[in-house]
Formats: C-alpha cells, sequence, structure tokens
C-alpha cells in the first residue's frame, strides 16, 4: 500500500512526516500545559532540524501556540486556573513592552555586536532563572516535610514593603493577592522587553515573574501565563503572515492538533503534581535548554554560514 | 591584386572553417536530450520526485548530468569566534549568481575526467558565483562554506558512476540516468545539461529545461498567503482558535466522565 504520511508545506518549501510533526506538537504542547510556557524555545530548533527554514518554524509556530495555548487556557479556566484581570494587565505591559523591546534591538544591532548581547543575555536569564527556582523549590520541598519550620512567621523583606506602598491597590481573587496595578503593568513591560530582544514568547520568564514577584500560586500562574501567551502569539502570527509571509499553516495546523491535545493531557498532569514540583520541573526544563545553549556556543559549528532568521 | 586578396581571403575562410566551425559542429553532438518529467507538479503529496534523463553523446566519450537552478543572490550569516571563546553570528555574506539547486552525476569517476569536467563541477561554482558582501572578520573560504550548507540541506549533490552508458552505436551512444530531485526544490525554472568529454576535453553539450511549479492545494494556499495575506494571517488564528476550543470541549466532555 503506498499511502504516504508525508505532506507538502507550501511556505516552508519542503514535505515533513505528517506523524513526526504531530508527535512533535504533542510533546512540546504537553509541556505547555503543564508548565504555562509556550515551549517556543523548544519547538523552532526541532523543527529546523526537520529541513523547516528557521524564520518559517518560528512563525508557525507562534500559529500553533494559538491553538494550543486556547486548548490549554480553556482547561485551565475550567479548573479555575486562569486570572483574566492579570492577564490583561499583564497583556497590555507586554505589548508596550515587545515594542520597546523591536527598537532596543534595532539600536544594538547599529552599535554592532548585538548578537553577543542577545546570546549572553538569553544564557544568563536562563541561568539565573532556572538555578533559582530550582534551589528555591527544592528547599521549600524540604522544608515542607519538616511541619515545625513551616509554621515560623516569615519577616517581611524590603521588597513586599515597596510593593505594600505602591499606589492602586487592587484586589486579584483568582490569584489571591493584593497588588498595586502598576505590577503587572510594569513587570509584563519588562518581559516584553526581554522576550522582544531574545525573540522568544518570554513565557519561561513571565512564569517565574508571577510566582516570585507577583506571588502568585503556581497552578493559576499556568493558566493567566497561556491566557497571555494566546494573545501575543494571535498578534505575532498576523504580523508575520503579513510583513513576512512566513506562517505555514499547514504546518500550524499538524502541530497544533498534537500540542492541543497535548496541552490538555499536560493541564491534568499538571493538576495532579505539586506546585514545588511542577517548580522543580520547569526550572530542570529551563537549565536544559541553558546548556544547550551554553554548548551551541562553546563548539564550533559543522558550517559556518547560516540562513537568515535563526538564533 | 584584389584577385590575389580574394584568394587569401577565400583560404582563410576554409580554414577558419575547417580549425573552429567544424570542431563546434561536432561539439554540438550531444542529441536527444530528453528530461522526463519535463514539469515538475509540487502538489500536496510531493515529496521528491525521480527525473529520468537520457540522450546521445558521441562514441568514445564520456558524460556529466547536471540539473541546476537558476542563478540567484542569497544572503547568509556568518558564524565566527567572540572574544576568542564563544561562537555566534559575527558578520553577513551575501552572494550572487548561487544556483539554488545544483545536482549532478556523471558515467564515470569525475575525478578522472580531468580539467574539462572542472566547470561542471560543484568546485566549478567558485569561478561563477561572487562574493559580493562579506563583513564577517574570519577568514573562512565562503564558497567552501556555502557548498557545504547547501549539500546538507540535500540542495547540492555530486557523485560519480549513476549515469549509465549504453554500447556504442552509428551515431554515437546512448546514456540515461535517474536524478533524485529533492523535496525542498523551490518552484523555478530549471535545467538539465548532459557535457561529453573524451580525453579531458568537452565534446559536446545539451540542455533540457524542467519548470517546477506547485500545483493543487499549496498553489491555492500560497497564492492566499502572498496576495491576500492579512485574511489569510486572520484565516490562521481563527482556525488555530476554533481547533483549540474544538479539541479543549472534546478532551473535557471525554474526560469529565471520570
Amino acid at each position: 500500500m503506498s499511502l504516504t504520511m508525508n505532506l507538502y508545506l507550501p511556505i516552508a518549501g519542503n514535505s515533513v512526516n505528517c506523524l513526526a510533526i504531530f508527535g512533535l506538537g504533542g510533546a512540546v504542547g504537553l509541556l505547555s500545559g503543564i508548565f504555562g510556557v509556550g515551549g517556543g524555545f523548544l519547538m523552532t530548533p526541532l523543527l529546523m532540524m526537520m529541513g523547516i527554514p528557521p524564520t518559517v518554524a518560528a512563525s508557525s509556530d507562534s500559529n500553533q501556540i494559538v491553538g494550543a495555548s486556547t486548548s490549554g487556557t480553556l482547561a485551565h479556566f475550567r479548573l479555575g486556573n486562569v486570572d483574566i484581570k492579570m492577564g490583561l494587565l499583564l497583556l497590555v505591559g507586554g505589548i508596550v513592552g515587545g515594542s520597546l523591546g523591536v527598537q532596543i534591538i534595532k539600536v544594538l544591532r547599529q552599535m554592532g555586536n548585538a548578537d553577543f548581547l542577545i546570546s549572553v543575555t538569553y544564557v544568563l536569564m536562563l541561568a539565573i532563572v532556572g538555578g533559582y527556582m530550582f534551589f528555591e523549590s527544592l528547599q521549600a520541598m524540604k522544608s515542607s516535610s519538616r511541619p515545625n519550620t513551616a509554621a515560623t512567621p516569615r519577616r517581611e523583606s524590603i521588597y513586599a514593603k515597596v510593593v505594600r506602598s505602591l499606589p492602586l491597590q487592587a484586589e486579584f481573587k483568582r490569584s489571591g493577592i493584593r497588588l498595586s496595578l502598576f505590577m503587572p503593568l510594569v513587570l509584563g513591560t519588562l518581559v516584553g522587553v526581554l522576550a522582544a530582544i531574545m525573540g522568544v514568547g518570554g513565557g519561561f520568564i513571565m512564569v517565574p515573574v508571577m510566582v516570585y514577584l507577583l506571588r502568585m500560586p503556581m497552578h493559576v500562574v499556568v493558566g493567566t501565563s497561556l491566557f497571555q501567551i494566546l494573545f501575543t502569539c494571535v498578534n505575532v502570527t498576523i504580523m508575520q503572515a503579513t510583513e513576512n509571509h512566513t506562517v505555514d499553516f499547514i504546518l500550524a495546523l499538524l502541530l497544533l492538533i498534537g500540542s492541543a491535545l497535548g496541552a490538555q493531557i499536560g493541564a491534568k498532569v499538571g493538576k495532579k503534581l505539586g506546585g514545588e514540583q511542577l517548580k522543580i520541573l520547569l526550572a530542570s526544563l529551563v537549565l536544559v535548554v541553558m546548556f544547550k545553549m551554553l554548548y551551541d556556543l562553546l563548539v564550533r559549528p559543522e558550517v559556518l554560514l547560516a540562513t537568515m532568521g535563526g538564533h | 591584386m584584389i584577385g590575389n586578396f580574394s584568394r587569401r581571403l577565400a583560404v582563410a575562410l576554409f580554414l577558419f572553417a575547417v580549425l573552429v566551425i567544424a570542431p563546434v559542429a561536432r561539439a554540438e553532438a550531444v542529441s536527444n536530450i530528453v528530461a522526463t518529467p519535463a514539469t515538475i507538479d509540487i502538489g500536496a503529496q510531493y515529496d521528491g520526485t525521480t527525473l529520468q534523463v537520457s540522450g546521445t553523446i558521441p562514441s568514445g566519450s564520456e558524460v556529466i548530468v547536471r540539473f541546476s537552478g537558476e542563478p540567484a543572490t542569497l544572503h547568509l550569516r556568518e558564524k565566527g569566534k567572540v572574544f576568542g571563546m564563544l561562537w555566534m553570528n559575527v558578520g553577513k555574506v551575501s552572494l550572487s549568481r548561487v544556483p539554488s539547486v545544483c545536482l549532478i552525476d556523471s558515467s564515470s569517476d569525475l575525478a578522472r575526467q580531468g580539467e574539462g569536467a572542472m566547470p561542471y563541477r560543484l568546485q566549478g561554482l567558485r569561478h561563477t558565483i561572487t562574493v559580493d558582501e562579506h563583513t564577517g572578520s574570519t577568514g573562512i573560504d565562503v564558497i567552501d562554506e556555502l557548498l557545504l550548507l547547501k549539500r546538507q540541506a540535500g540542495l547540492y549533490a555530486e557523485n560519480s558512476g549513476g549515469v549509465q552508458l549504453q554500447p556504442e552505436g552509428v551515431g554515437g551512444r546512448g546514456f540515461k540516468t535517474s536524478l533524485h530531485i529533492p523535496s525542498a526544490l523551490p518552484p523555478g525554472n530549471y535545467h538539465v545539461e548532459a557535457i561529453a568529454l573524451r580525453d579531458g576535453a568537452v565534446v559536446g553539450k545539451a540542455t533540457a529545461p524542467v519548470k517546477a511549479s506547485l500545483a493543487g492545494f499549496p498553489l491555492w494556499l500560497s497564492q492566499l498567503a502572498f496576495k491576500h495575506s492579512l485574511l489569510y494571517g486572520v484565516l490562521a488564528t481563527l482556525i488555530a482558535i476554533a481547533s483549540g476550543l474544538l479539541i479543549g470541549f472534546i478532551f473535557q466532555s471525554r474526560g469529565g466522565a471520570h
């Protein structure tokens, strides 16, 4: 029987095995559903390995994240894990930050050595975020096994005092916290700037920011992050489709069927895991990506020329 | 005086005809070159194809078959070491007259076909491709790296011995080969060349055109993406959202039974 599983992708300009793409989507969607990250930092390099041009890989990935995060947000929404108010504020900040970041990167490129700065920022960011989350969760897991220490009241930090003294304090019911409206706006902007400079969706920075700086509960963080990613990726997909013609819808559709299913399973797996376990797993994932990037930076590439658009 | 001159002119023309035109006429002796299919349809199921090439070459010669695309400009990034330890993009390379695809095969070992074969080999592109811009400070061989990059993508290939020769006949000898056309073949105009060589010199050459064009669903989608890009972008996001919701609802209703 000559039933072929290959499908030609007109925008990517290559044919792919449907099952391989479907499986890749499923695996990344699973991570997305568990941790609330878009997974672009994993998906784009893997698609490039399958012969997809880097620009098409990144844009089509944004398109599929729209589907996966819709599915993931829905699943988390039903579990009561989406703080819409917080998500919208972070989104507004993210959009402002993204536009700022694009301008910053233009200036950096003119100054030269922008790529060096981007690579080093990326690795440092991953190392700090991953390392901090990893050890913090490890300590929390250890201390939770000793019930007495958890009962001792913690001294209020300077950070907490500053946060409490900010104007426009508001209640975020889903997250169960009271914060100044400026906090998500400013932090959203910062993450937007970093994400635009690094050329990523920013989920892996946004999640730790929500956990440690906004002090949101981990499960609400995941749902809210996915809610926010959905809107960011709708914007990116439409922009890339109109400006650069790099969105391959067929590729995106294949990926998203896999990833939307994966995200559903991920949301359930995440529910079964404790907040600290989730954090430590995400931290491990971030650290693995950091080591991969460090390896790429230190080892001589096989070919010293590369097509435009890749990292 | 004038009669003497015209006699000399006639002799000179005769010699010119014998020495120059005759070998050229002989060099045109590659005949009947046929490439099938002449049009490659890139439809939804396209996953590369096999191009059959056949023809006739002069007696006692070997043949190189080359499939290549229209030369175009290409912009690439160059990787180099920064601060003596980190590999990253350090510059830009712009090249012109780069064939998008170049697939080569021959009837015998290419290395033994001498200088005459050189312009038709991948290394021969060194003399046709021009480096317009090279901002990186590393002393890399840009063409070598380009060949490596294209080979890795499956768009350039050089093989020996894949062209089959038939026994010598009266009008020369027939050849045939199958070239594997990669799935990443960009739509466009291509040509297949058959170059006949004898004793290290080219004795004949012929070409046949091959066209690759999008067909069916890929053609429709590509036109939508390029001609109505906003509609395409909006549709792509709407379908993604709808699919996400649909999968979410199906999964949820199934999961709800637990």
